[in-house]
């Protein structure tokens, strides 16, 4: 989810380019069709076919994945999948573009390139597989299933799936005279533990807290808030038109912000993520915000230097009935190829989102299953039983009301956006402008963004 | 030798020393943590060299992915561009730095301006073009586009430039051909300039990442650069294992510096006291 800029141009020549080429060619678009239902292509027996499968799980998670295909392929012999790493998220949602008819038969996009997706033409949309197959999404979790529907209608299959958490240091908790088993609920307590944390040492400063500057914290704050990111109630009722963050509820994130780091009680680590997680796996904050499928790597990063805590994301006043937005990715068929082999990727689709295999990517990678069966499974039990903390995750998940602000915002130029979010979060922390500027300046920014992308796509 | 020059001289080598040390941090510390676990290398302060170091890093690294065939792509690649960079440069150089011809003056603007086109704006033309040949996922693409360059003929043409023209003239008045000029004399003057380019294409090509990734699409076509960005995660960076990459992949480019170092001041040598 790590954005970098440069790609985000890339991206850009890259739609710019799309755009050229979709005038030239490609009739047979059944991206936009209204009817669900698609005609379904039996795999005769004797018969494999091929499906090349893009994702951009790198390091563990990625030999997790081809451990899963794996077994797939070894499990049935119709289907032959391959799974080939294709760099970042940004990276390879560019090189579909390229790709054209060379493109693969599914590909992993994350949460924000949905709306690019759709609008992309390159697409059949899940829904269609799962009417004709007559597929029961009862046992999918709702709350997951939400975000990847549109107009009623399911996109994409939800595969790797996190919602950000507060993790602490509760021997700092100890030692700074707060109760472990207590975290703090609102911001406002966030900031008084905060200033209770930290501690001085000479030169040697530990922080009561440090979270990278990351747009999606911005966006989950304000979910948790219950305000919306763009008009159009998230652009889920209709296509978004303008982005609505210079709001009260924009203002109190980034005055919070601000204040801590004012007043020395939070450092600002940057807007990488990894130097986040360092600074807190060595001690040197004793609060942090990241994603719970982080809680793995921290496990093993920390050991025995402390004891570690998670919690639910703090919330503006203890009521509110906001909520975390799902994060991470979803895997998408494409109509690059024949039917067939579209439908030998919905068998692997179907697969993977089986309460079995569910059970073993959420136990080896730390991402959500998409499935309640999964809790159901041993494996499940028992990690839920030796590390009860993976649980916060999931309550946190359940409590959230399903509405237009916890399905999350839906524009095609999120990437950018959240650069924008990015820019406003760093210039009111270095005291640049006053949190109403910034957010003004980078609602006006995004504005622009869609209004653009609106009027080169349909 | 009076004290004044020792002292001097053992300044000189302290500076050096310091420099050196200066250079070698990051590398070392990469080497370092490359032997340490994952707790270790998230600690504070920050260790320096492993409690108990380990190489099951390596072993991890060597399990997961293949690395020599990593290695290997990468080193077919770079010396292949290498090769052709020299060879169509230092012709074209040679061309343009020597021999008359109408129009000449525009050929050589036109060949310039190229090199205000940034490589960004014709690498999808670039794909599209491989695309269309089915060339995607081989040797060809990932060399053929940088066989040629204007900036190589351009470095070149200023190495020729500065034999004189004299030099040529006699050597045509004695029966000697263009070519043979070329090969026999004209090359090993500019020594230093063809091994300048050798080097810079050779570092640049093996430092590529976003062509590679582009069109090569099955594992075992990859290369390093692509490698090392798969050991790293979406959620979780692991250093350890990451540096142990990134030091193994480190090693042929630098053996490559090494060996050319020498070369390197060799040649620049014999530019400097050519009479």
């Amino acid at each position: 989810m790590r954005l970098c800029k440069r790609f985000v141009v890339f991206l850009a020549l890259f739609a710019l380019l799309a755009s050229a080429l979709a005038g030239c060619g490609s009739g047979s678009q059944s991206g936009g069709s209204e009817n669900s239902a698609v005609k379904k292509v039996e795999i005769q027996p004797g018969e494999k076919v091929k499906v090349t499968f893009w994702h951009a799980m790198g390091g563990h998670n990625g030999e997790v994945v081809q451990s899963l295909v794996d077994e797939f392929n070894k499990s049935q012999d119709k289907v032959q999948v391959t799974a080939v790493y294709q760099g970042t998220y940004d990276e390879a949602l560019q090189k579909l573009k390229a790709a054209g008819p060379e493109g693969p038969s599914m590909i992993q996009v994350y949460e924000i390139g949905s709306r690019f997706m759709i609008d992309s033409g390159l697409i059949t949309p899940m829904q269609g597989f799962v009417s004709t197959d007559k597929w029961d999404t009862k046992d999918v979790e709702p709350q997951i299933l939400n975000y990847y529907t549109f107009n009623g209608k399911l996109y994409s299959m939800p595969f790797n799936t996190s919602t950000p958490l507060l993790y602490y240091n509760k021997t700092a908790f100890k030692e700074a005279g707060l109760d472990p088993e207590k975290p703090p609920k609102t911001l406002d307590e966030f900031h008084q533990y905060a200033k209770q944390l930290t501690k001085k040492q000479g030169a040697d400063v530990r922080y009561g807290a440090g979270f990278a500057i990351y747009g999606w914290f911005f966006e989950q704050l304000m979910a948790c808030q219950g305000a919306s990111y763009t008009d159009n109630d998230n652009g889920r009722k209709a296509k978004a038109t303008k982005s609505v963050i210079d709001s009260k509820e924009g203002e109190t994130i980034l005055q919070w912000w601000k204040d801590m780091i004012a007043d020395g009680s939070a450092a600002n680590l940057g807007r990488k993520t990894g130097d986040s997680q360092n600074a807190f796996m060595a001690g040197r904050v004793a609060m942090t915000l990241e994603s719970t499928a982080v809680l793995g790597n921290f496990l093993s990063g920390i050991q025995n230097k402390f004891e570690l805590g998670t919690a639910f994301l703090p919330r503006p006043s203890a009521s509110g009935n906001g909520g975390v937005i799902i994060g991470g990715a979803s895997l998408w068929i494409t109509n690059l190829k024949p039917e067939k082999e579209q439908w030998a990727a919905w068998e692997f689709v179907k697969w993977l989102a089986t309460p079995q295999t569910q059970a073993k990517w959420y136990t080896q990678t730390g991402y959500f299953p998409i499935v309640k069966g999964a809790y159901d499974q041993q494996i499940v039990k028992d990690v839920l039983a030796q590390r009860p903390m993976f649980k916060t995750a999931i309550d946190q998940l359940r409590g959230t009301k399903v509405n237009t602000v916890t399905q999350g915002a839906v524009i095609g130029v999120f990437p950018q956006a959240r650069v924008k979010v990015e820019d406003a979060i760093e210039n009111t922390i270095l005291n640049k402008a006053t949190p109403a500027e910034a957010l003004k300046t980078a609602a006006t920014e995004i504005t622009k963004l869609i209004e653009d992308y609106n009027k080169t796509t349909k | 030798m009076s004290s004044k020059d020792r002292l001097g001289q053992v300044l000189g080598y302290a500076g050096l020393i310091l420099a050196a040390a200066i250079m070698l941090f990051p590398l070392a510390y990469a080497a370092s943590t490359s032997l340490m676990t994952r707790a270790e290398v998230s600690t504070f302060p920050p260790p320096l060299i492993p409690a108990d170091p380990s190489l099951a890093n390596y072993a991890e690294l060597f399990r997961a992915v293949p690395v020599f065939r990593w290695l290997l792509n990468s080193l077919v690649v770079a010396s292949a561009v290498t090769l052709g960079q020299m060879v169509t440069a230092s012709l074209s150089g040679f061309a343009f730095a020597t021999i008359r011809f109408r129009g000449k003056a525009l050929a050589f603007a036109l060949f310039m301006s190229t090199m205000m086109v940034p490589w960004e704006v014709t690498m999808i033309p670039n794909y599209l073009f491989f695309r269309s040949l089915k060339l995607t996922d081989s040797y060809t693409a990932l060399t053929l586009p940088f066989l040629a360059t204007a900036f190589g003929t351009f470095l070149l043409r200023q190495f020729f430039m500065q034999i004189p023209r004299d030099l040529e003239d006699a050597a045509r008045i004695d029966g000697c051909s263009r070519l043979r000029f070329f090969w026999s004399i004209a090359l090993p003057l500019a020594r230093s300039g063809l091994i300048t380019l050798g080097a810079y294409t050779f570092l640049s090509t093996w430092n590529q990442y976003l062509w590679p990734l582009l069109v090569t699409n099955s594992k075992q076509m990859r290369t390093v650069q692509i490698g090392v960005r798969f050991l790293m995660n979406e959620e979780g960076l692991q250093m350890h294992r990451v540096m142990a990459g990134v030091v193994f992949f480190m090693i042929p480019a630098g053996l490559m510096l090494l060996w050319g170092q020498r070369y390197l001041v060799r040649g620049l040598m014999a530019g400097a006291v050519k009479g």
